[in-house]
């Protein structure tokens, strides 16, 4: 247990003492780090924005009035009852031309020039969710089979499906982004430990002269590195965090987009990069110092090979 | 204690440092390796400290053949031979007391040991009262006491020194043969490298002259160079 405390007070006196290297190390990671799990909270924003764009009414379907143009006195709802028993179908709600004309005056408020038409141009129109967003073109050509009662089929489903699609490649592209970042951290780690182990090869050769084991020299190292790495991590979550709730808060009042990442998920993946940051910390010691070990095995690592 | 059966040793680029060496030290025997820059002395050190391998032959220490030891165990070699070096070869960034007790730290040995053995030997080198101090802070004679304090601070049964006196100064030098005298009365084997004709001359102890990697003389009680029949 001393053996423990007295390597442990070895890593944090190494840190206290090395405060230069131990800041660069830091920053590496909390760049790489904060670049990264910044890619992942941009995808969690796209996601749910997607999936808040998919909710709602996908198709909607103009009709004819009734009494005219060949359309029968309750066709509308010999239209609705058929579409309510199609599988692809949700839910079904009709506008009749009066709450077409409430919309249209909801949508159009202020601005006069426009109110001042004749409502009963306006039409009615059904508007159906669907079960599954893909299924819009089939429900789509089947209404548009539906003459003379439907008049004309909108679907806002292309577009989200679009969205869905750059989503996604949005998500591969961020987690791709994220996985090479994190690798980068490694890599900036392992450097930086090297060139700390590089400036202190001589303390390294007392070490082994007096006959510390290769793991004795390791573990400061292993734990300086799990500190950067934690550290450097602790500062990304914390910055993205913070700029994420800053730039929610600030766009509070946008209906579009949403950018309030729930806590929870800082929460989750802010705990998996701490993790990530310490073995990143861990494995880019190990590299670092792997490298060196191997080439000054004997005390005289650093002695000209002479006689 | 150290016996050394036909070894050699051919660095890269050819160079002999030591050809064909054969030696027995005896536990508790003062052996001075002298010979001019050159001659194989710290090669020699080196190979039984397992710095460096064997090209040809056997090194046996403390009975163990140090030349088939495999890698992870050279720490426990390393552990039970004290060592001293020209250029002292402390921890910059560790006090005195610091230095001393990492050669016991990485034995695993719990503070409340480690303590009482640090000052007990500070106080046989004449430093008790400097264990605050940074190696920067003292004496090149004041350093090298404090390398032989980490050398012996374990009471390892064998001390190899090379050049321990290399950088000091005549009278300094003078101390610290005192204090190695003084711990191989303890029964402690001390190997020492040196081309200091004043101390070989003073000590009286075997003499092993090395030139060109090969051993030239081996005598018992002699000085730095061949005694001439009167």
């Amino acid at each position: 247990m001393s053996r423990f405390f007295f390597l442990v007070r070895e890593a944090l006196t190494n840190l206290k003492r090395n405060l230069l290297v131990v800041a660069g190390a830091v920053l590496a990671v909390f760049i790489s780090l904060s670049l990264a799990f910044g890619a992942l909270v941009v995808n969690e924003v796209l996601r749910f924005n997607t999936l808040a764009w998919q909710e709602g009414v996908h198709v909607i379907a103009f009709l004819n009035d009734e009494n005219a143009a060949g359309v029968s006195a309750g066709a509308h709802q010999g239209l609705i009852a058929e579409v309510e028993s199609w599988e692809e179908v949700q839910a079904v709600t009709y506008y009749d031309k009066n709450d077409a004309w409430i919309e249209y005056q909801q949508i159009f408020d202020g601005q006069d020039d426009l109110l001042d038409i004749d409502p009963t141009i306006l039409p009615a129109s059904i508007r159906i969710e669907l079960i599954e967003i893909e299924l819009h073109s089939s429900v789509k050509f089947r209404l548009e089979q539906q003459t003379p009662v439907v008049r004309e089929v909108d679907t806002a489903a292309e577009e989200i499906e679009q969205l869905q699609n750059l989503s996604s490649v949005l998500n591969v592209l961020g987690l791709g982004m994220a996985i090479v970042l994190g690798m980068s951290a490694v890599v900036l780690i392992a450097n930086t430990i090297r060139l700390a182990i590089y400036a202190r090869r001589d303390e390294v050769a007392v070490m082994k002269l007096v006959g510390a084991s290769n793991w004795f020299i390791r573990v400061p190292f292993l734990l300086e590195g799990m500190i950067e790495g934690l550290l450097g991590a602790a500062l990304a979550v914390f910055t993205v965090w913070l700029g994420s709730s800053r730039l929610a808060e600030a766009t509070e009042s946008f209906e579009l987009i949403r950018l309030d990442v729930p806590n929870q998920f800082f929460f989750r993946w802010g705990i998996l990069f701490l993790i990530f940051g310490a073995l990143a910390g861990v494995i880019g010691s190990l590299l670092g110092l792997s490298r060196y070990l191997r080439d000054a095995e004997g005390v005289g690592a650093d002695i000209p090979a002479g006689v | 204690m150290i016996r050394l059966d036909n070894v050699t040793k051919v660095y890269e680029g050819g160079t002999v440092a030591a050809n064909n060496v054969s030696l027995e030290i005896q536990k508790g025997e003062f052996v001075f390796l002298v010979g001019e820059s050159g001659s194989g002395k710290s090669t020699l050190i080196r190979l039984m400290l397992r710095d460096e391998p064997v090209t040809r032959g056997t090194i046996w220490v403390a009975g163990k053949d140090i030349t088939t030891l495999p890698k992870w165990k050279i720490p426990y070699l390393r552990r039970s031979v004290g060592t001293v070096f020209q250029d002292y070869k402390l921890l910059p960034n560790k006090t005195v007391n610091e230095n001393v007790a990492f050669a016991l730290e990485v034995l695993g040995r719990p503070s409340s040991a480690i303590k009482p053995q640090v000052e007990q030997v500070l106080d046989l080198v004449g430093l008790a009262d400097k264990g605050a101090r940074y190696p920067r802070q003292l004496s090149g004679g004041e350093q090298q006491r404090v390398s032989v304090a980490r050398s012996f601070v374990n009471r390892p049964p064998i001390m190899l020194c090379d050049e321990p006196t290399g950088n000091l100064d005549p009278k300094t030098s003078v101390g610290i043969m005192k204090l190695l005298d003084r711990i191989n009365r303890t029964g402690t084997t001390i190997v020492m490298a040196t081309h200091d004709h004043a101390i070989v001359d003073a000590m009286k102890r075997r003499v092993v002259a090395l030139d060109d990697g090969s051993v030239t003389r081996d005598e018992l009680a002699a000085g730095y160079e061949r005694r001439t029949e009167e």
